[in-house]
C-alpha cells in the first residue's frame, strides 16, 4: 500500500486519501508544537493562538469581518458590472481595444495607481473600494477574455445556422451560454481581491476590517493574534469560494466542470 | 434494376464558387446543380454526398453552402419559397445564414438549453402559436425517440440522442435543407444505424427535403446517396493547383443504383470506382 503512495499517477482509494490527509495534518500539528516549544520560537504556541482568537473576538472580530466583507462586496459588484459590460461588448471591433488594454493594465503597480487615486479621492473608504475595484476589474477582464476566446467556433456557427442575428449569438452563446463560467471566474478572482483586501485595509485605514486588526497585532508583535487572524481570513475566503461554487452548480445544473 | 424517377425544378445551384483565405485558395471552380427528384407513388427527397481525401475543402464548401462563409467568387442559389412562382419557375435567392441547416461533426447544441428548449428556440421565427409549436415539438420528440429526454441538457444526452436533437433542431429551423459534415465520423454501428434512420425519415417526409453530407465511408455514401461528388485536386502533382474542386460526379439515380435496400455488386463496383478517383485527386 505504502509503495503505491509514492508511484506517479497511481489511483488510491478514498480511505487511503483520508489517511494521507490525516497524516499530513498530524505532521504539521507536530511540527507546530515542536517548533513553538522552548523560549525562542518563530511561531506562537497553540495556546497563544487560542488566546489570540479570544482577544480578537472580544475586540469585535465579527464586526471587522462584516466590514471586510462589505468592502469586498462593494468592490466586487462594481468590478463585475464594469468588466462584464466591457467583455460582453468586446466582440465589437470598436470596443475590443478597450477590453484588451484593460487586461494589459494589470501589470501596473499598486503604488502608482494609489498615488493618483489619492489626488482624486479624499475619503479613505472610497479609496479602498476604488483600489480593489480597479485591480479586480483588470484581472476579471483578463479571465473573461480568455473565456470568450475559448468558446468553440462550432457554437457560434451553430447559433448562426439557427438564424440567430449577431446580437442573438452574443446573447445566447456568450452571455447566457457562459454565465456559469462567469461565476467560476468570479470565484478565482475573488481570491485575489480577498488577498489584496487585507493589505489595502492595513495601508488605507478607514472603517476597521481584518486588515486593521492585523496591522494592530503586528504593531505589538502579538504573534498569537496574527496567526489567529490568518486562520480567520483563510476560512472566510474558503467559505466565499465554497458558496460561489455551490451556487454555480445549483443554479446552472448543466455546469459540470 | 433502375428505379423510375423524374426531375423537376432546381433545388440547389452552385456556380463558380471559390473561397480564398489570404493567398491560399481552399476551393475553386465549384459548379453543380441538383434538381428536385420525384418518384411515382413515393415521397422522396434528395440525398447528396461529398467525398474526398482530407484537406480538400469539403468543410469549407459546406460552410459556403450554408451561408456561414462568404464566397470569394461565385454564388450558391436555392429556390425562394417565399415568392410566388413566375413563368412556371420558382424564383431563386442567394443562400443566407439559416436558410440551410448545418450539423457539424460534434453535433453542437446550446449547452444551456434542454432538448425541448432547444427545439422551441429553433421554432422562434415560426409564426404558429406556442401551443402549436409545443404540439409539433412533442410529435417530433415522440417520432424520434426523444420524448423521455426532453428536459435533459446536452451533457446529459448520449451521442445518439445529441445527434437526433441536433438534426431535429436544424430541421425545425431551416425547413428543407440540411448539410451534415461527416455525420458518421467516430460513431459505433448502432449510432450509424440511427443516423441512417434519421436520413430516411427526413427523406421520406417531403419531396423538397435535401440532405447534403460528407463522409470518408464510401460504402455508406453509395448506400445512402442518390448523387455523389468527389472533391479533390485536379492536378495533385502540381502544388500551385492544390485547391479543392469537383473532380467527378456519380449520378446514382441515372446509374440505377439509388434507393436500393440491397448492396449489389454494381454498388460495390461504384465504390471501387469512387476510391480510384479519390486516390488520383
Amino acid at each position: 500500500m505504502l509503495k503505491n503512495w509514492f508511484k506517479p499517477f497511481e489511483t488510491v482509494s478514498k480511505n487511503q486519501q483520508l489517511a494521507i490527509s490525516a497524516i499530513w495534518i498530524v505532521l504539521v500539528a507536530a511540527y507546530w508544537i515542536i517548533s513553538s516549544s522552548g523560549t525562542k520560537h518563530l511561531f506562537p504556541t497553540p495556546g497563544q493562538v487560542a488566546e489570540g482568537f479570544s482577544s480578537l473576538y472580544k475586540e469585535g472580530l465579527v464586526v471587522h469581518i462584516g466590514s471586510s466583507l462589505a468592502l469586498c462586496a462593494q468592490a466586487t459588484l462594481l468590478a463585475v458590472i464594469i468588466s462584464l459590460v466591457v467583455v460582453y461588448l468586446s466582440p465589437l471591433p470598436a470596443i475590443s481595444p478597450i477590453a484588451h488594454i484593460m487586461s494589459r493594465l494589470r501589470y501596473l503597480p499598486l503604488t502608482g495607481i494609489t498615488f493618483y487615486l489619492a489626488i482624486i479621492v479624499n475619503d479613505a473608504r472610497t479609496m479602498q473600494i476604488s483600489v480593489l475595484f480597479i485591480f479586480m476589474s483588470l484581472y476579471f477582464v483578463t479571465t473573461l477574455l480568455a473565456m470568450l476566446k475559448d468558446i468553440p467556433k462550432e457554437e457560434i456557427d451553430h447559433a448562426r445556422s439557427l438564424k440567430c442575428t449577431r446580437w442573438e449569438v452574443l446573447w445566447e452563446v456568450v452571455i447566457k451560454g457562459r454565465l456559469d463560467y462567469v461565476i467560476d471566474a468570479l470565484r478565482q478572482n475573488l481570491a485575489i481581491v480577498w488577498m489584496m483586501l487585507v493589505t489595502v485595509e492595513s495601508i488605507l485605514v478607514a472603517a476597521g476590517g481584518l486588515g486593521v486588526l492585523i496591522k494592530n497585532s503586528d504593531k505589538f508583535m502579538n504573534h498569537g493574534r496574527i496567526v489567529a487572524l490568518q486562520i480567520v481570513i483563510l476560512l472566510v475566503g474558503l467559505l466565499l469560494d465554497w458558496v460561489l461554487n455551490v451556487s454555480r452548480k445549483t443554479i446552472f445544473t448543466y455546469s459540470k466542470f | 434494376m433502375a428505379t423510375a424517377y423524374s426531375e423537376k425544378d432546381t433545388i440547389i445551384h452552385v456556380e463558380n464558387l471559390s473561397i480564398v483565405y489570404g493567398d491560399k485558395t481552399i476551393i475553386k471552380d465549384i459548379n453543380f446543380t441538383e434538381l428536385n427528384v420525384t418518384r411515382p407513388d413515393k415521397t422522396v427527397g434528395q440525398t447528396i454526398a461529398f467525398v474526398g481525401r482530407s484537406g480538400r475543402g469539403k468543410s469549407t464548401l459546406f460552410r459556403a453552402l450554408t451561408g456561414l462563409e462568404k464566397p470569394t467568387t461565385g454564388k450558391v442559389l436555392i429556390p425562394d419559397f417565399n415568392k410566388d412562382i413566375a413563368d412556371n419557375l420558382q424564383p431563386a435567392k442567394l443562400v443566407c445564414e439559416g436558410d440551410v441547416g448545418f450539423v457539424d461533426q460534434k453535433y453542437t447544441l446550446f449547452r444551456h438549453k434542454t432538448v425541448y428548449q432547444s427545439l422551441f428556440y429553433a421554432l422562434r421565427k415560426n409564426k404558429s402559436s406556442d401551443e402549436e409549436k409545443k404540439s409539433k415539438i412533442m410529435d417530433y420528440l415522440k417520432d424520434w425517440g426523444l420524448e423521455h429526454h426532453k428536459d435533459k441538457y446536452p451533457n446529459e444526452l448520449s451521442g445518439g440522442q445529441r445527434q437526433r436533437t441536433a438534426i431535429l433542431e436544424q430541421l425545425l429551423s431551416s425547413g428543407y435543407y440540411m448539410v451534415l459534415d461527416e455525420p458518421f465520423s467516430g460513431l459505433d454501428v448502432g449510432n450509424i444505424e440511427n443516423v441512417k434512420e434519421s436520413f430516411r425519415k427526413i427523406n421520406e417526409s417531403h419531396d423538397l427535403n435535401t440532405i447534403v453530407f460528407s463522409t470518408h465511408d464510401i460504402e455508406l455514401a453509395v448506400e445512402l446517396a442518390d448523387s455523389i461528388y468527389i472533391i479533390g485536386y485536379k492536378e495533385p502533382d502540381n502544388p500551385s493547383q492544390h485547391y479543392g474542386t469537383i473532380v467527378k460526379h456519380f449520378d446514382l439515380k441515372d446509374m440505377g443504383l439509388a434507393w436500393h435496400s440491397e448492396f449489389s455488386p454494381s454498388h460495390h463496383d461504384c465504390v471501387v470506382d469512387i476510391k480510384k478517383h479519390m486516390l488520383k485527386s
